[in-house]
Formats: C-alpha cells, structure tokens, sequence
C-alpha cells in the first residue's frame, strides 16, 4: 500500500529526512513515535506531498512517484495521490465557516463533485461512526475539542481513502479527552484501514499498531512490532525517549 | 431660514436626489464591483510565486496608492484625449474609481488571504482539493469576513468620493448642487442639502455594513 525508499527531505540545507525506507502492508497500522524535531510530521507530510521530498521514491497503491531536486512532480499526480490519502491534524483544521456535517461534505462536493445530497447523507453516516450525529448543524466553535478532531476524522474518511494520516491527533486535546478520539481511531484499525499514525500515546501504540518505527534526527532508527520496539529495544536512544515519555524506566532492563 | 430659503431647498431636492439615483449611486456601486475585482486578482498576483506578476502588481499599487485620486481623474479625462484616448465622463469616473478600488483594496485583501491560517488551505489540500478551490471554498470565505470592515468603510468613502467626478463634467449630485449654487447664490444652503443626502447614505451603508458582519459573526464564539 505505501513504500518510500531512500526518501530524503531537506529544507534549504538542513536535512531533515535522511534515507527513509518504510513499507506498509494494506489493513495494517504503522505507528511512528521519536522525540520532538525527529521529522515525523515531516515524514507524515511527503506521503501526501503537502511536502515534497527531495530525493527517493514513493509508492501509494499503485500509483509511483519518483523524487528529485529539480524535477516537479505532476499536478493531476499530487491531487491524484491526495484523494488516497486522508489526513487529521494536530490541530483540527476544520473549516470554521461550515457545520460539522458540511465539513465532512465538503470534499465529496468540492473533490468528488458528488449531488448535495447524496454528500449529506454520506457525511451523516460518517458523523454517526464517530458518534456525533446530533452535532450535524454545530459549528466547530460550538463542539469541544474531542469533538472537533473527531469531525477531522469522519471529513478524512468520507473521501473514502485508501491510507488515513494521523499528526499528533490528540496531543492538542485536554486528557479527559483523549479516549474519545482514540476509540474512534481503534474502532477505523479493527474495520482494517491502513493507517499511519505520529502519536505520544504509547498504549495505544502497544494495543493498536502492527508496526512502530522509531525516529531520530531524520533517521528510522529502529522498526519491530510495538513488543520488539517498547519492551525489547536495545537501542539506547530508544529507551530514552520512552522513559521520558512515560516518566518512568523503561520496561525491561538488560540484568546480567 | 427664510420662506424663499425653504423653497429653494424644496425646489432643489428632487434634481439632487435624481442626480445620486442616476450618477452618484450606481458609479459608487459599479466601481466599488469592478474595483473589488481588480482589487483580487491584485491580492492573488501579489501572493502568486511568478515574480512578474508580483512586480506588475506592486507597481500598479505604488502608481495609485502614490498619486492624488483628483489627478488620476483629469489624466484619464483631460489627458488621454491627448493621445487619441476619449473616454466619456461616466466611463472615465468608473475608470478612476475602479483603480483606485482596486489598488487599495488589494492590500485589505491580501492581508485577510494571509490572515488565514496555513492549516485552512492544508486541509483543504490533503483532500484532494486544487489551489483555485481551496481559495473559493475555504480561504475567500474566510477572508471576506476579516476584510469587510475595512471594505465596508472604503465603500463608504468611496461614495463620497464620487463626488470629485463634477470635476470632469459628471452631473452627480454635487455637481448639480453646483449648478443650483450658481442660480440661486445660496451656497450654503444648497451645499449643505448636498452634504446631508450624502450623510443619509453613508448612514444606510453603515447600517448594512453592521448587518454584514452580523451575519458573518455567526460561525464564531462571541
Ligand atoms: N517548513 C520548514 N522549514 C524549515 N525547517 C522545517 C520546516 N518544517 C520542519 N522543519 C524542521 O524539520 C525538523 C523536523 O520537523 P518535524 O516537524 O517533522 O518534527 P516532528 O518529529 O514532527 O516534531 P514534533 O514532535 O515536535 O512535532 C525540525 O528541525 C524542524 O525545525
Ligand atoms: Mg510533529
């Protein structure tokens, strides 16, 4: 469903992806965890080319991108590739002049040029997967955060996508709030979605993905199931990041 | 006022209402349009990445917004018949405002696009949607609220404004109040008449401005 290889991203002269190789298998979920300027949304942002990578290749489904400094990509390519593609942001992104539901229409008119209410009826049903159905008319100020991001959902799966993108899709949420998008996220991984999802939630990570790749300064560091990479890293870098992540020592130390 | 003041005043208000219907109004209305569009693709070429259209917009900006709108005026009227251009009154007036619209409103315009967050336009993008889409559904919308204010006011100037277009023979309202004047030797009255039609209109734009921002305060916590 997706593979990058040697993908590179710089930004001017600072290289921020370094020869990143990934694959990801259709119905399955890749977790991508490291600490804060690793690249992760970097990474995250070339798979739907709201960056563009510089060098390397890329494979959505059966569609191929191959990158290099100079060469620009194709229009009907990138908006092609994007309508694979769903992402949710950190921070939302609805659109605040619209309901919830006509947010979640909004790019089966726009995009899919579907009947208005063939496009109603379809939003409906995907409020009504993420548990907002009586918030139709609201608009985004009316509904909390969880809320919010959980309308950035059903907007992204509307489009009926073959690979959903997640940034940091509760790290701007009150912790109260949290679970609420998270069941939301497992309930689209046990439908068999594929996914790729930057997150801190650890325990979602271990419940949820098929895969966890660790990210360090523009580098995979490491990739394993969550069992290989949270309990058995040996990787130094690695247990760092998750003691501090979740304030303790990590799991399982060497003791011999 | 004397008896034969009211009269005077009675006797004038119909020519000068006639005079905003039939000039005054509608050059204010079809400049502010044409201007508002000018004004946009102006925005639109000055946040474009093709430097020429950057530098064309910029320059036409610094023309208008660096000149006298008076000046603008008498070269558009007086001076292009010097090079074989002869524009009517009317047309000439639309001219002059439109670019004046234009350049001035470009600025408000591009400050409101950029005003709206990054994120907007992202969204917009990851599903699928093309640059000229994203500005109609997401960003437009968006930044005609942030702008109006500013929009709204310069519309309201500009109604007040057209009254520099007697200056090159258009027969809106103060220039008939002019006419009048020079019957009548009652200068202060019959200009003060004037100044109290363009006072109920501006006040009526006003009205409709709050109405305006009203209606777009509706998607945001007060
Ligand atoms: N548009 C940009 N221009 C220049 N540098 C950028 C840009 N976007 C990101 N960077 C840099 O790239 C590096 C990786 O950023 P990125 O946002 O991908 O990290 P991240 O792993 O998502 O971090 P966080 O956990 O804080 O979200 C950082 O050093 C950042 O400063
Ligand atoms: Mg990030």
């Amino acid at each position: 469903m997706l593979e990058m290889k040697k993908l590179k991203k710089s930004f001017g002269d600072i290289e921020v992806l370094r020869d990143i190789d990934l694959r990801l298998e259709k119905g399955k979920v890749l977790v991508i965890v490291g600490p804060s300027g690793s690249g992760k949304t970097t990474l995250l942002r070339c798979i739907n080319l709201l960056e563009t990578p510089t060098e390397g290749e890329m494979t959505v489904g059966d569609l191929q991108l191959t990158f290099s400094p100079g060469t620009k990509l194709r229009k009907i390519d990138i908006l092609e590739l994007r309508q694979r593609t769903g992402m949710v942001f950190q921070s939302y992104n609805l659109f605040p002049h619209r309901t919830a539901v006509e947010n979640v229409m909004e790019g089966l008119i726009t995009v899919k040029k579907a009947d208005k209410h063939e496009s109603r009826s379809l939003a409906m049903e995907m409020l009504r997967k993420v548990g907002l159905e009586e918030k139709a008319e609201a608009y985004p100020y009316q509904l909390s955060g969880g809320q919010q991001q959980r309308v950035g959902i059903a907007r992204a799966i509307a489009m009926d996508p073959d690979l959903l993108l997640f940034d940091e899709p509760t790290s701007a949420l009150d912790p109260e709030l949290v679970g609420e998008v998270l069941n939301v996220m497992k309930a689209l991984a046990a439908e068999g979605r594929t996914m790729v999802v930057v997150t801190h939630e650890m325990k979602f990570a271990a419940d949820v993905a098929d895969t966890v790749v660790f990210m360090d300064n523009g580098r995979i560091v490491e990739r394993g199931t969550p069992d290989e990479v949270f309990r058995q890293s040996a990787n130094e870098r690695t247990k760092a990041f998750l003691s501090r992540v979740s304030g303790t020592e990590p799991p399982v130390q060497a003791t011999f | 006022m004397t008896d034969k003041q009211i009269q005077i005043f009675m006797d004038s208000l119909l020519p000068l209402l006639k005079a905003a219907v039939a000039f005054t109004i509608p050059l204010a209305i079809i400049s502010f349009v044409l201007g508002l569009l000018v004004a946009l693709l102006t925005a639109l070429a000055r946040l474009s990445s093709f430097k020429p259209l950057v530098w064309l917009a910029q320059f036409y900006v610094w023309i208008i917004r660096g000149t006298p709108l008076l000046v603008q005026l008498f070269i558009i009227f007086y001076g292009l018949p010097k090079v074989g251009i002869i524009i009517d009154p009317f047309p000439a007036a639309v001219i002059g405002f439109t670019l004046s619209v234009g350049a001035y409103g470009s600025e408000t315009i591009r400050a409101a696009i950029l005003s709206i967050p990054k994120g907007q336009w992202e969204a917009c993008y990851s599903l699928g949607m093309t640059y000229w889409q994203a500005l109609k559904r997401a960003v437009l919308p968006q930044a005609a609220r942030v702008a109006t204010p500013t929009l709204a006011s310069s519309f309201i100037s500009l109604v007040k404004d057209t009254s520099l277009a007697a200056t090159i023979t258009v027969t809106e309202m103060f220039q008939v109040s002019q006419q009048i004047t020079a019957a009548q030797y009652e200068p202060l009255l019959l200009y003060s008449e004037a100044a109290l039609i363009y006072l109920v209109i501006s006040s009526v734009l006003s009205y409709g401005q709050a109405r305006l921002e009203k209606h777009f305060d509706r998607y945001t916590a007060r």
